[in-house]
C-alpha cells in the first residue's frame, strides 16, 4: 500500500454577481479550495473591493478599542462554541452603525470621566498645595526675616515694598526628578531675586498628562518685581509645573480648602456614576464581541479572496481558479448551489475543470493520530504532488528507532502515562488555549508520545531494563546451582575467588534461551556491557540495512508513478544491488553467525569484522571460511556492487541522451490513453522527459512544443553523479550512522544504572530505622533526576536522533520534499488579529 | 581588538539595528507608493512595510502633518530603544546623534521667540530627537551669552558654545549664524570623539562626518550670497573637520559666486559629481537633493562593516531620510503633482 497525496485538479469558478460573496462565504466554511491570485499585476489598494476591505479594516479598529476597554474593566468575553456565519452585505451596515454608535458613546463617557478624573485630581493637587505651602509661611515668619503675606497684610509697609517692587508668589507643583534642575535654571535666570521653598507631597500622585504615578513636589516661590515674575512664569511652563493661585491669608486658605473638599466629594460620586454606566456599556457590548469579531474576520477574508478573482468580460459573473481535490469537486459543486440559493441569484454559479501544466499543491489528509507524525515529514520538506509519502511508515518506524534508543521499561511506562494523560483530557486542554510554547509542542505532539511510550516498553521489556533493573519473569534459563551438582564448583572456589564464570557447556547450567528478551541473569554478570554492546551493535546494523532498503524500495513505486520506467533499471536496481551486495550480505553474516554458532562451539566462532573486511581487500585465505564456497560468493557480490556503479552513474544520463537524439523509448507507447494522463494526471518536473518520449513519433510536425528544454547532457550528467557519489559514499556512512541507536541505547543505559546507583542505592543500604526517613527525600530526588535528565533530557536527544535517522538516512533514498502544500481557504484556519494581541 | 569584546556590550544592539535596517523601504515599495493616488492608498501600502498600523490607529483625518509627525514618533521610539540600551561608550555616541538635532530644536525657538510667536506653538514643531528639558525656556534668552549662562549651560550642548558666546542682539542672522557656529563645534567634537574611539567606527563615521563639515561650508557659502556676510566672517563658520579644510576652506571664504564654488569643488571629485551640471535625464535636482543622495549613498556604505558604531548613525540617517521621502510623495500625491513624485532617494538600489 502506497501513500499518496490527493488528487488535485485546476478548476475554474464562475461567480454570477449577486451571489459571489455568499459562495465564497460557503466555500470557507468548508475548506476545500485553494484560491490562486488572477490579479497578480494589480498592486492591493488598486482591486476592486478595496472600499469593502477598508471598511472591515475600520470595524476592526472600532473592535479593538471596545475590547481593549473591555479588558479594561476585567469583562469576560463570553466565546460561543459555534462560530457565527459571515453576515450577508445587507446586514453589515447594520453592524458597522451599531459598532460606530458603541464607539461614539464609549468615546464620549470616556472623555468625560478622564475631565471629571483630570478635575479631581487638580484638586487633589491643589489641596495638598495649599496644606504644604502653610508650613512654608509659617515656618518663614517665625525663623526668617522675609516677608510673608500676614506682615504684608497687616504692616503693609516692608523694606523691599518701600524700594517699589511688588512682591509675588507663584506656587504650584513639579514632578520631583525635575526640581534641581528646575532650582538652578530660576537661580540663573533671575539672578536670585527669588525665593524657593518645596516640599515633598507625601502620596504619589498620578502626572495629569502621562498617567504615571509619580512623586511629586509642593513649591512656593516668592520674588520682587514683574519682569521676574514673567520669567518665573516661562520657567515654570518650561518645566511643565501644575501652577495654582496662592491664597492671600489664613482665612482663605481655610474657606478654600473647605471648599475643595466638598468639590471633591462630589466629583468621587459623579466619577463613580460614570464608571457604572461605562461599564454596564461595556457588558452590553461584550455579549457580541465575540461574534463581531468573527463575522468581520471572515467578511475581510471573502472580500480578500474576491479581491484575486478577476472578472468576465460581461462583467456578469466573477471567474476564481482554484486548486481542489478532485474527490472534494462534488462538495465543491454542492457549496456553489448552496451558495446561489442563498444569495438568490438567478443564474446558478458553476464548476469547470481547467488542464494545466502547473505543479499542483500537495494535500495529504491527517487527523489528529497522524497529524503529528505528517508534521515530522514536513519539517524536512513537503513532498511533491503524488509523490510517495513516507508518513505512514514514520507512525511506527520513528517510535520504534526511538525505543530502540530510549529502551527502559519504567521510563516508557512513565511517559506513556503522560501522553496518555495528554490524549484524555485532549477537549479540556485543548478549550485552555495555552499560551505556553513549550507546553504546545508536547500537547500537539501528543499521539507521537504515546507511540514512542508504548514502543519504549516493549523494548524495555526485550533489553529487560526496567530503572535500570532486570525483571525476573519467566525464571533464569541459566542456573548455578548445577555448577555445584556438577561438581564443577565447591564452596571452596567460592571463596578463593572473587569472580567466576558460568560454564554453559556444562549439563544444567543453561537450559535454553529465555522466552522473551535478555536473560535477568546479565544484571548480576560483570561482562554484561561486552555482551550487550556486541548485541546491540549487531542489532542497530541489522535494522539500519533494512529500514535503508525498504527507502530504496519505496523509490519503485515513485519511479513507476512519474512514468521514468528506466529509472527502475538505471537507478533502482543498482542502488539496491549495492547497498544488498555490500551491507545485505553484512546481515546476513551476522544472523548466520548466530545460527551457525552454538555455546559448544562458541570459540571457535570468527570475526564478522575481518571477514567482512577480508572480503574488500579479497584475502584470507588463511582463515577458516564461515561456510564452503564463501570466497567466491564474496567475490561475486563484490562483482556485481562494483558493476552497479557505472550502471548509476552513466546510465541514466546516456539513456536520456540517446533518447533525446531521437531514439525509441524502452517501452511502447500506448496511443492515447497515455497522451491524455500525462495531460491532465501530473506533470511533475521529472515527467517532461516523458513527454519527449511521447512525442517521438509526431517528431516530423513542425512547431512541436514537447521538447520542453534544452537536453544538456553535462548538467544530466553531473547532478547523475553527484547523486551516485552521495549514494554510494552515503551507504556507508549511514550504516555507520544507525550505529548511533546503539551509542544512545547504552548510554541511556548507563545513565541510568549510575543514577540509580549513585542516589537509590544509598537509601538502600542504610539499616531500616533510618533508611526509612532517608529514602523518602532519596527516592524525591531519584524520581525529579529520573524525569528531567533521563526522560526529558534523554528523550529530547534520542527524539532528535531518531528524526535525523528518519530526515536523511531514511528518506534521501526516496523522498524529494520540494512540492508546495495545499493551503485551502477555510476561515477556521485564519487567524485572528485579536488573539495576537491577547485582546480575546 | 576591540572587535573581540564589541558583541559583549553592543552586539545586541547591533543586530537590532541590522535587523530594523532592513525593514528600510525598498524600490519596489517606492514604486508602489508613487502609484498612489490618495493618502488612505499611502496608508494601505505602509501597513505592509515595517510601519504597520502606524497610521491605522488615528482617529483624526489622514494629512501630510500628519504622517510626518507619526514618522518622527517612530524614528524616536526605535532610537529610545536604542539608547535606553546602549552602554558607553555608544551611549555617548548616541547622545552625539541627538545634539545636532537639539540645535535645530535651539535656533527654531530662537527664530520663534523673535516672531513672537507662543512657544506652545513652536514646541511642537521641534524635532523631539533633540528634545530636552530647558526647551520652552529658550526664548527668555536675548543674548547668546544669556542663552548660554542661564538656560544651556546644563544641557550637553554648552561646550559648543565656548566660541558662540557673543553679546549681540540676537536675531535671525545671528540665529543663523549661532546655528553655524553651534555645528561647527559640534561637528569637530564628534569627529575628535569617532576619532578617539578608533577602529571600524573611525573608518566609518570619519568620511560621513567629513561629508557632512564639507556640505555645511559648501551651503553656509552658497547661502551667503547676496547677504552681508563677508568672506572672512564666513570662514569663522567652516567646520574644520572635513576634507576640504584647510585649503578648500580658504577659497571658499574667497568665492564670491556659484561658478567659483564650483571651481573649489571641482579640485575634490567627491564633490565634483554633486556641482556638475545635471544630466538631461535625472531631472533638476537641487544642490540640497545632490548632497542627500550623495550621504545615503556614504551612509549606506556603513552596512558593510561589523563591530562598529557607524551603523547607528547611518540608520537614524537614512530612516531621516526615508522620512522625508514619505513625506515628499504624501506631499505629491495630495497635491497631484505626479510628475515629480519620483524626485525622492532610492535608499537600498
Amino acid at each position: 500500500m502506497v501513500f499518496r497525496s490527493e488528487e488535485m485538479c485546476l478548476a475554474q469558478l464562475f461567480l454570477q454577481s449577486g451571489s459571489e460573496y455568499d459562495c465564497i462565504s460557503e466555500l470557507g466554511e468548508l475548506g476545500l479550495v485553494e484560491f490562486r491570485d488572477l490579479n497578480p499585476s494589480v498592486s492591493s489598494f488598486q482591486r476592486r473591493f478595496v472600499s469593502e476591505i477598508k471598511r472591515c479594516e475600520e470595524m476592526e479598529r472600532i473592535l479593538g478599542y471596545l475590547l481593549r476597554e473591555i479588558q479594561k474593566t476585567h469583562i469576560a468575553v463570553p466565546e460561543e462554541d459555534e462560530s457565527p456565519l459571515a453576515p450577508p452585505p445587507r446586514q453589515v451596515l447594520e453592524i458597522m452603525e451599531q459598532l460606530q454608535r458603541l464607539e461614539m458613546e464609549l468615546s464620549e463617557v470616556a472623555r468625560n470621566k478622564e475631565k471629571l478624573q483630570r478635575n479631581l485630581l487638580e484638586l487633589t493637587e491643589y489641596t495638598h498645595m495649599l496644606k504644604i505651602t502653610r508650613t512654608f509661611i509659617h515656618s518663614r515668619s517665625r525663623y526668617e526675616e522675609f516677608p510673608t503675606m500676614e506682615t504684608d497684610s497687616v504692616s503693609g509697609c516692608t523694606g523691599m515694598q518701600r524700594l517699589g517692587a511688588k512682591l509675588g508668589f507663584v506656587s504650584g507643583l513639579i514632578q520631583r526628578v525635575k526640581v534641581e534642575a528646575f532650582e538652578r535654571m530660576l537661580w540663573r535666570v533671575c539672578k536670585g531675586y527669588t525665593i524657593l521653598s518645596y516640599a515633598e507631597v507625601d502620596e504619589n500622585l498620578t502626572d495629569l498628562d502621562t498617567g504615571e504615578i509619580s512623586k511629586s513636589v509642593v513649591f512656593l516661590i516668592s520674588f520682587w518685581g514683574d519682569q521676574i515674575g514673567q520669567k518665573v512664569q516661562k520657567i515654570c511652563d518650561c518645566y511643565h509645573c501644575h501652577l495654582y493661585p496662592h491664597p492671600e491669608n489664613d482665612e482663605e486658605r481655610a474657606d478654600v480648602l473647605d471648599s475643595l473638599r466638598t468639590r471633591i466629594q462630589d466629583l468621587n460620586n459623579v466619577l463613580h456614576r460614570t464608571e457604572e454606566y461605562l461599564r454596564q456599556v461595556l457588558q452590553k457590548a461584550s455579549e457580541s464581541a465575540f461574534s463581531w469579531v468573527v463575522q468581520v474576520k471572515k467578511m475581510k477574508a471573502i472580500y480578500h479572496i474576491l479581491n484575486l478573482c478577476s472578472f468576465d468580460v460581461t462583467n456578469k459573473c466573477l471567474i476564481a481558479e482554484v486548486w481542489c481535490p478532485v474527490s472534494d469537486l462534488a462538495n465543491l459543486r454542492g457549496a456553489l448551489e448552496e451558495g446561489a440559493r442563498k444569495g438568490d441569484a438567478t443564474v446558478p454559479s458553476f464548476v469547470n475543470r481547467i488542464p494545466s501544466s502547473d505543479t499542483p499543491p500537495t494535500l495529504l489528509r491527517t487527523n489528529k493520530f497522524t497529524s503529528g507524525f505528517q508534521s515530522i515529514v514536513e519539517a524536512y520538506g513537503v513532498g511533491d504532488y503524488r509523490e510517495v509519502s513516507p508518513a505512514p511508515y514514520t507512525i511506527i518506524t520513528f517510535p520504534f528507532l526511538f525505543a530502540v534508543m530510549f529502551g527502559d521499561l519504567g521510563h516508557g511506562i512513565v511517559m506513556s502515562f503522560f501522553a496518555l494523560w495528554m490524549v484524555l483530557t485532549e477537549k479540556q486542554q485543548k478549550k485552555k488555549r495555552s499560551s505556553n510554547e513549550i507546553w504546545e509542542t508536547f500537547f500537539s505532539g501528543r499521539y507521537i508520545i504515546l507511540m514512542m511510550g508504548i514502543f519504549s516498553i516493549y523494548t524495555g521489556l526485550i533489553y529487560n531494563d526496567c530503572f535500570s533493573k532486570s525483571l525476573n519473569i519467566f525464571g533464569s534459563a541459566w542456573s548455578v546451582k548445577a555448577m555445584f551438582t556438577n561438581q564443577q564448583w565447591t564452596n571452596k572456589t567460592l571463596q578463593t575467588n572473587s569472580l567466576l564464570t558460568l560454564d554453559p557447556n556444562v549439563t544444567g547450567v543453561f537450559t535454553g534461551p529465555y522466552p522473551f528478551g535478555i536473560d535477568p541473569i546479565w544484571n548480576l554478570a560483570v561482562n554484561r556491557l561486552s555482551f550487550l554492546n556486541s548485541y546491540k551493535m549487531k542489532m542497530s546494523v541489522v535494522i539500519g540495512v533494512i529500514h535503508m532498503s525498504f527507502g530504496v524500495v519505496l523509490s519503485i513505486f515513485n519511479h513507476l508513478h512519474f512514468q521514468q520506467k528506466f529509472n527502475v533499471y538505471l537507478l533502482f536496481l543498482p542502488e539496491l544491488l549495492f547497498l544488498l551486495c555490500l551491507f545485505g550480505y553484512l546481515v546476513f553474516m551476522i544472523v548466520y553467525k548466530w545460527l551457525a554458532f552454538g555455546a559448544r562451539d562458541s570459540s571457535q566462532a570468527p570475526s564478522i569484522l575481518i571477514h567482512f573486511i577480508n572480503m574488500f581487500v579479497m584475502q584470507g585465505k588463511d582463515l577458516a571460511p564461515l561456510y564452503p564456497g564463501q570466497t567466491g560468493l564474496q567475490i561475486f557480490l563484490i562483482v556485481i556492487a562494483m558493476l552497479s556503479v557505472p550502471v548509476m552513474l552513466l546510465g541514466k544520463p546516456l539513456y536520456l541522451y540517446w533518447l533525446y537524439r531521437g531514439g525509441k523509448g524502452l517501452r511502447r507507447r500506448r496511443g492515447y490513453e497515455r497522451v491524455r494522463r500525462v495531460s491532465e494526471d501530473d506533470t511533475s518536473a521529472a515527467a517532461s522527459y516523458e513527454d519527449d518520449d511521447e512525442d517521438e513519433g509526431l517528431d516530423e510536425m513542425p512547431g512541436r512544443e514537447a521538447l520542453p528544454k534544452e537536453f544538456d547532457f553535462g548538467d544530466v550528467l553531473l547532478y547523475q553523479s553527484i547523486h551516485t557519489i552521495e549514494f554510494c559514499l552515503g551507504c556507508i556512512s549511514n550504516t555507520a550512522s544507525y550505529l548511533r541507536l546503539w551509542a544512545l541505547s547504552l548510554a541511556h543505559a548507563q545513565l541510568s544504572e549510575v543514577l540509580w546507583g549513585m542516589v537509590m542505592r544509598l537509601g538502600l543500604r542504610m539499616t531500616t530505622r533510618v533508611g526509612v526517613v532517608f529514602l523518602v527525600p532519596v527516592f524525591g530526588l531519584f524520581a525529579v533526576l529520573t524525569v528531567s535528565i533521563l526522560l526529558v533530557m534523554e528523550g529530547l536527544s534520542a527524539f532528535l536522533h531518531a528524526l535525523r535517522l528518519h530526515w536523511v538516512e531514511f528518506q534521501n533514498k526516496f523522498y524529494h520534499g520540494t512540492g508546495l502544500k495545499f493551503l485551502p481557504f477555510d476561515f477556521s484556519l485564519l487567524p485572528s488579529v485579536f488573539e495576537q494581541d491577547g485582546l480575546l | 581588538m576591540a572587535e573581540l569584546s564589541f558583541n559583549k556590550d553592543h552586539g545586541y544592539l547591533e543586530g537590532l539595528v541590522r535587523g530594523m535596517k532592513a525593514g528600510i523601504l525598498t524600490d519596489t515599495d517606492y514604486h508602489n507608493l508613487a502609484q498612489c493616488d490618495t493618502l488612505d492608498d499611502m496608508k494601505l501600502h505602509l501597513q505592509s512595510t515595517d510601519y504597520g498600523k502606524m497610521l491605522s490607529s488615528s482617529e483624526e483625518d489622514l494629512t501630510v502633518s500628519l504622517v510626518d509627525s507619526k514618522l518622527r514618533e517612530n524614528l524616536v521610539t526605535e532610537f529610545s530603544c536604542l539608547r535606553s540600551n546602549a552602554l558607553p561608550p555608544l551611549s555617548t555616541f548616541l547622545d552625539y546623534i541627538t545634539y545636532s538635532y537639539m540645535i535645530d530644536n535651539v535656533v527654531m525657538l530662537i527664530t520663534g521667540a523673535l516672531k513672537q510667536r507662543d512657544v506652545a506653538e513652536v514646541l511642537p514643531r521641534c524635532h523631539p530627537l533633540g528634545a530636552f528639558d530647558q526647551m520652552a525656556a529658550v526664548g527668555i534668552a536675548r543674548t547668546p551669552t544669556e542663552l548660554y549662562s542661564a538656560i544651556l549651560v546644563d544641557t550637553p550642548l554648552a561646550r559648543f558654545f565656548q566660541e558662540a558666546v557673543s553679546d549681540t542682539n540676537l536675531d535671525e542672522m545671528e540665529a543663523e549664524i549661532l546655528r553655524s557656529k553651534l555645528f561647527k563645534a559640534y561637528l569637530e567634537s564628534f569627529h575628535s570623539f569617532c576619532k578617539s574611539l578608533g577602529g571600524a567606527t573611525r573608518d566609518t563615521m570619519c568620511p560621513v562626518l567629513e561629508f557632512e563639515a564639507d556640505r555645511r561650508a559648501f551651503i553656509i557659502t552658497v547661502n551667503s550670497f547676496g547677504t552681508d556676510l563677508s568672506g572672512a566672517d564666513r570662514s569663522v563658520l567652516y567646520p574644520s573637520c572635513g576634507k576640504l579644510y584647510p585649503e578648500g576652506l580658504q577659497l571658499l571664504a574667497r568665492a564670491e559666486d556659484h561658478e567659483q564654488v564650483k571651481a573649489v569643488a571641482d579640485c575634490y571629485p567627491g564633490y565634483k559629481i554633486i556641482f556638475d551640471d545635471p544630466e538631461p535625464e535625472s531631472g533638476c535636482k537641487t544642490l540640497e537633493d545632490r548632497f542627500f543622495e550623495q550621504e545615503v549613498k556614504l551612509n549606506t556604505l556603513a552596512f558593510l562593516q561589523q563591530f562598529h558604531f557607524g551603523v547607528f548613525y547611518s540608520y537614524i540617517k537614512l530612516k531621516e531620510q526615508e522620512s522625508r521621502n514619505i513625506v515628499w510623495i504624501a506631499e505629491c500625491v495630495t497635491q497631484r503633482q505626479k510628475s515629480k513624485i519620483h524626485n525622492y532617494i532610492p535608499i537600498f538600489k
